[in-house]
């Protein structure tokens, strides 16, 4: 049986009850081929079930709710059933389970938490903040999984003075600082008026990002390792004017325009 | 004021950008890159610490952009050999005042493109000068800017002891070269430093940092602690005394971190070599370093004085091939120091063998799932009683260096030049020198 859920936590957690019992379950909170013949079921959430489902989980593992949130926030499309043949062992081994790293469930799990707490991580250096006309900071972003809400707490011990928005333009949802508090909204479209100096700090920073560069060691496939090109998009300094390999014209959209096939000056000893 | 040939607005407070250019270029040899090591926390105003440091971009050559590489000034009246903004060097030169480096600092911080400052000088005017400047920039952003975000500065060799205390209450981290693995090549090539002046610093900071934690002080003093770097290959040392000076700064002076940089010849002088140190012995070393301080080696298991690290076989492996007597063991019964010792088996991979095993026997099949890297460890190791290496030295040697970094070999010929040789002297990497302080 298919149990299609709409990706929260509580109608993940009905549909977990649902299926605990079905040996071929499979859950998913996305689109899936059907094959001829194939039961399925869409779970809406019941909250008194879901909570009832919490209570026994969190008995059986303290911490099982927090791996459930980052599981959720994954953009795999395998997710759902990620989550549920996790929390399946979780529920018949009877405590927590996240040592035994050697069981396919708990493999595939903690994969998929490191690969979203990973993007995070990133993405707390990846973040590129423009200044509004107010004062305001935005960063437009669009992450592999849903971490714009996780990304909120760094962000605010970090400027907790200036209001800012992280904008997941892919999610169409923002994580706001507003100077008192910090939440989530959806959030389509922004328009920003930039302060006047924001060109300017920008052209500084390419300026930097060029120059600190060293040409004569390209190492373009460990750069993008690092820092893949999916996430340049919103990021000033990108594309790297440095970068042979980009198409011409993206090359000189950049102002950071490399010069250093200048002559060096020698020294004189 | 309004550049209309690029239709950008600077503010007057900001640094221009040709100067911004200047004093870019003459840091970023430096190799240290971390931002890692303080949790200063926000007071009001901006910034804080991520223990783990974070890297904000990375460039083209691969390496991460994490903190603001600037120097103050690369006016310098010292004349060390190996660097470009040597007093004796033809080269643009400039200097920032203490509130455009500020200014900079924070702008750039609150759009989240740096974690940090990395602040150096050239010995502009004098020693005193040039760490005075230092001094007052930090202490500026610190109680001016209010800024909490990392600082990592640069001593200056032979300023004054009150002024190296005075930084070290606003800096995150400080460091100070050693440049070359041993004193005779320091008088050789960098003439107007010596061993005390870079040592004497050290161990100063050192002092202090311990005396600020034994009577519980508020504030901070150096929470990052102090880190060095030395270039390899511009003078005869062994690998063997590199490291052995290596561990000597890790467990006697404390440091935190001790980089290498590869030797790349910049200028023609009788006193360099003309040819490039190969990075790979750089990587090698790095490869060492990390046995010192997270594999529990003692540097008189790696390598004797008087020689080098072997270039085929990463350090590990070699001295594993050294100690055959020791292997194989058997990952579910051997304790974490051994797996340790184990080739491809990294302190990941140990603590993962280590939660595992405790719920089940493992197998050579859990560890492929369980993504342990087994090309180099299955001669190392058995699991669950099975061994499924090679278990003759010469063999495992034969098998682990094969293929590896031999592209390049081939018959010399009576008429190849140095750069046919694959040591193209380019001029920008002659620029790298060093990749040297400055």
């Amino acid at each position: 049986m298919i149990y299609f859920f709409d990706g929260s936590k509580d109608a993940f957690l009905t549909a977990f009850l649902l299926a605990f019992r079905d040996e071929h379950a499979f859950l998913t909170a996305g689109n899936c081929q059907l094959t001829l013949g194939q039961e399925s079921v869409f779970v809406r959430a019941d909250p008194e079930k879901a909570r009832r489902c919490e209570a026994r989980l969190s008995e059986l593992d303290q911490g099982c709710m927090h791996d459930l949130d980052i599981l959720l926030r994954s953009g795999e499309e395998d997710r759902g059933q990620i989550a549920y043949r996790y929390f399946r062992f979780i529920a018949l081994r009877k405590r927590p389970v996240r040592g035994m790293l050697s069981e396919d469930a708990v493999i595939a799990a903690s994969e998929c938490m490191r690969r979203v707490t990973f993007e995070v991580h990133r993405f707390k250096g990846f973040v590129r903040f423009m200044e509004s006309e107010s004062g305001a900071l935005y960063a437009p972003i669009s992450p592999d999984n849903d971490i714009s809400e996780l990304l909120l707490p760094h962000f605010h011990g970090r400027i907790p003075d200036i209001p800012f928005v992280i904008h997941d333009v892919r999610r169409a949802k923002a994580a706001v600082w507003d100077g008192v508090h910090a939440f989530t909204a959806p959030l389509e479209r922004a328009e920003i008026v930039l302060s006047a100096d924001e060109e300017g700090w920008q052209a500084l920073w390419r300026r930097y990002y060029a120059s600190v560069n060293i040409p004569s060691r390209r190492r373009l496939k460990q750069m993008k390792g690092y820092m893949p090109v999916r996430y340049w998009k919103f990021m000033p300094e990108m594309p790297a004017a440095a970068i042979g390999d980009l198409p011409a014209k993206e090359r000189t959209a950049s102002p950071a325009e490399c010069e250093d096939d200048a002559p060096r000056p020698r020294g004189s000893s | 004021m309004f550049d209309f040939s690029a239709g950008i607005w600077y503010n007057d407070g900001m640094i221009a950008e040709s100067k911004l250019k200047i004093l870019t270029e003459s840091a970023k040899y430096d190799v240290s890159c971390s931002s890692s090591g303080s949790g200063r926390k926000n007071e009001g105003g901006i910034g804080n610490g991520l223990p783990d440091g974070c890297c904000h971009s990375f460039t083209p050559d691969g390496r991460c952009v994490s903190l603001l590489k600037l120097l103050m000034s690369n006016d310098c009246v010292f004349d060390c050999k190996y660097c470009m903004s040597r007093r004796s060097c033809d080269v643009p030169r400039a200097s920032a005042t203490p509130d455009e480096v500020c200014e900079l600092t924070v702008d750039f911080y609150k759009r989240n493109y740096i974690e940090g400052l990395f602040l150096s000088s050239a010995v502009h005017k004098s020693p005193n000068y040039a760490m005075e400047q230092l001094v007052r920039t930090v202490k500026l952003l610190r109680t001016k800017y209010h800024f909490h975000g990392y600082v990592h500065l640069k001593g200056i060799p032979k300023a004054d002891p009150e002024l190296v205390t005075e930084a070290a209450k606003y800096a995150d981290r400080m460091s100070y070269n050693v440049e070359l693995p041993s004193e005779s090549s320091l008088r050789l090539l960098a003439p107007q430093k010596s061993k005390e002046s870079l040592l004497l610093p050290m161990r100063q900071l050192q002092r202090e940092k311990a005396v600020f934690k034994a009577e519980k002080c508020k504030g901070f003093f150096l929470p990052a602690g102090q880190t060095t770097q030395m270039i390899i290959g511009a003078s005869p040392e062994r690998d063997g005394q590199i490291l052995r000076l290596t561990e000597s700064l890790y467990r006697v002076t404390g440091l935190k971190r001790v980089y290498y940089s590869s030797y790349i010849p910049v200028v023609e002088d009788s006193v360099l070599p003309a040819v490039q140190s190969p990075a790979l012995r750089e990587h090698r070393l790095y490869q060492a370093d990390w046995l010192l301080r997270f594999y529990g080696f003692d540097v008189e298991e790696l390598v004797p004085a008087e020689e080098n690290l072997p270039l085929d076989l990463d350090p590990k492996c070699a001295w594993a091939l050294r100690n055959m007597h020791l292997f194989p063991v058997e990952v579910n019964r051997a304790p974490l120091e051994i797996l340790l010792r184990v080739p491809g088996i990294g302190a990941k991979s140990a603590q993962k063998i280590l939660s595992a095993r405790r719920y089940a026997t493992l197998t050579f099949e859990h560890l492929k799932k369980m993504r342990v890297v087994l090309k180099r460890a299955r001669h190392f190791i058995t699991a669950g009683g099975k061994f499924y290496g090679s278990d003759s030295p010469s063999a495992v040697r034969g098998l682990l260096t094969a293929g590896e970094a031999r592209v390049n070999a081939r018959q010399l010929s009576l008429f190849d030049s140095p750069s046919s040789l694959g040591m193209p002297l380019r001029l920008e990497a002659a620029r790298s020198a060093l990749t040297g302080e400055l």
